[in-house]
């Protein structure tokens, strides 16, 4: 029992930033029918200008993954605007090929900038566990917690609470009418690119400090993101939140109970599962984006 | 034909548009003077979604030119053909379904800036469409056909147009909601605002408009004022049912 709490607690860590990953991926996807394959870069991208700003920059923790959330929004601006805009009436296949080809791309400047060697992140944390009756936690986990909730909570924000976000769900729900509006729908193409990628990279910059940053960080990154995305359903920010949480708490509960070593493989168990059960997602509506 | 009173506030003018291959429209001339309710019939295919579409941006123009007040909006985005003062409440309604009844008539004003003035006629709109009032927080999608229809109206007003487009507005409403969506439409050109209304309820549309155009293949074939048309042969026969 004790034991169960401690990895719902390690599963929650993991969860919010998988979530994070999730979210952005499920808006790319469900408004640009974009699969964005570059996406796990965006997560590296956010782990080494984390790393920049902390070891390099000596700025605050906070201060880092701002910057590592303005570095992702930035880039993903820019690949979107070079690279996706013109191909917007191409089909979906081409703009994979693209994003495939983006991701080499990335992920090989990386290893130019940084090298090979996987990098520790300083952080300003003590490494001691704060212990709370029968579960103990390293206060790095409960800052990148606190700050996942923080960032989905905003993300939610954006979405229901904003006019950017008003305009986005008119455009997932209805292009040609939110044109009609007066939307500009490459405008919110650029947002929701940018949106997305700044997620991913804040999910890099949360979780590199608790692992290690390294150039093929984000392979993996991905695949767990297109995980929540499967298990959420297509666009679903609620889905994406929970599909995010409840595949970090699997993976801890798998990594716990059967073997470390199958902590991977779980998700993937999952979504094999979840695509012959339910293949609409575990929480499918028919409202997407929102 | 008689002249439009005051000066034309839309002209189109041999306008050629296409799907991919298929042509929708084929050289179509019109005009819609200030102030005017004009309305354009016409048999299913005959091009008259696509000349509305075609007039708020969403089909481009192959040839030919589209005159708002004087100035070239053919080439213009819909944002900007909105923003220059054309609002278009299209076929079907086409509400965000998602998306609450207030937030769709926000979408309505989503070119303007001044908020309290977007807030003043939000409130307008509620006394003067009571059944959204009562909805504001439900989602558009809730709502039956004749409150859609209302919705949708009253988001393309949201706009504060010069001149609204209507792509059938009475289209699978029931009869006294037919009577009603028409009573609207023509309180709003009484208010001052010129309107372009599309309709396959022909009979309904000639009554209350001032002119008309019939339109048959991408072109338009006949025209004049609406009384004129209620009494023409050809129209008779062929939209008119006798
Ligand atoms: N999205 C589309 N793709 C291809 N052809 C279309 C499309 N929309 C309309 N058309 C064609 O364009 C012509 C005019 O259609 P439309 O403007 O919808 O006519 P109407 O509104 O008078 O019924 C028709 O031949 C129709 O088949
Ligand atoms: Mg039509």
């Amino acid at each position: 029992m004790e034991q169960l709490l401690q990895h719902l607690v390690n599963g929650l860590v993991l969860g919010g930033t998988y979530a994070l990953l999730g979210i952005g991926l499920t808006l790319i996807f469900g408004l640009m029918n974009v699969v964005n394959f570059a996406h796990g870069e965006f997560y590296t991208l956010g782990a080494y200008a984390a790393f920049a700003a902390l070891a390099l920059g000596g700025v605050d923790f906070v201060v880092a993954v701002l910057a590592a959330i303005g570095a992702g929004a930035l880039l993903g601006a820019l690949c979107e605007r070079v690279l996706l805009r013109p191909l917007r009436a191409e089909s979906i296949d081409t703009t994979m090929l693209v994003m495939i080809g983006v991701w080499i791309a990335m992920q090989n400047g990386e290893l130019l900038v940084w090298g090979g060697v996987a990098k520790s992140i300083p952080h300003p944390f003590p490494t001691a566990p704060l212990v709370l009756g029968p579960v103990s936690i390293a206060p790095l986990r409960v800052f990148v917690l606190v700050l996942a909730a923080g960032l989905i909570a905003a993300s939610y924000l954006l979405i229901h609470r904003t006019k950017l976000g008003r305009a986005m769900r008119a455009t997932f729900q209805d292009r040609d009418t939110a044109a009609l509006m007066g939307v500009r729908i490459s405008r919110i193409h650029t947002a929701t690119f940018a949106f997305g990628s700044a997620l991913a990279a804040a999910a890099g910059a949360l979780l590199g400090p608790v692992f290690l940053a390294y150039p093929s960080m984000g392979d993996l990154a991905a695949l767990k993101a297109f995980c929540v995305v499967i298990l959420g359903g297509l666009g679903n920010l609620p889905g994406a939140t929970l599909g995010g949480l409840l595949l970090g708490i699997a993976e801890e509960l798998g990594a716990g109970y059967v073997s470390s070593g199958y902590r991977d493989a779980v998700g993937f168990v999952i979504i094999i599962l979840v695509l012959l059960l339910r293949p609409s997602g575990l929480f499918a509506r028919e409202e997407r984006i929102g | 034909m008689t002249a439009p009173e005051g000066g034309p506030l839309l002209r189109v003018e041999e306008l050629h548009a296409a799907y991919g291959p298929v042509a929708a429209l084929r050289g179509l001339d019109l005009t819609v003077g200030q102030g005017e309710l004009v309305c354009l019939i016409g048999a299913n295919g005959a091009g008259k979604t696509s000349t509305l579409r075609a007039i708020s941006g969403l089909l481009p123009a192959a040839r030919g030119r589209i005159l708002f007040d004087g100035r070239p909006i053919h080439a213009a985005e819909p944002a900007e053909i909105l923003e220059a003062g054309i609002a278009h409440c299209p076929e079907g309604r086409r509400v965000f379904p998602y998306l609450t009844v207030q937030e769709n008539l926000e979408m309505g004003a989503y070119v303007r800036r001044d908020r309290h003035a977007v807030a003043e006629d939000l409130e307008r709109v509620c006394t003067h469409f009571p059944i959204l009032a009562e909805r504001r927080r439900q989602m558009a999608g809730t709502l039956s056909g004749g409150e859609q229809q209302m919705l949708a109206i009253a988001r393309a007003l949201m706009a504060r147009p010069r001149l609204i487009l209507f792509d059938e507005p009475s289209l699978g409403l029931a009869p006294t909601l037919v009577e009603t969506t028409f009573e609207i439409i023509a309180d709003i050109r009484r208010r001052g605002t010129t309107v372009l209304m599309v309709e396959q309820n022909a009979y309904g549309a000639l009554r209350m408009a001032d002119r008309g155009y019939v339109m048959e293949t991408g072109r338009i074939v006949l025209a004049g004022p609406a009384r004129a048309l209620l009494d023409d042969d050809h129209v008779r026969r062929a939209y008119l049912g006798g």
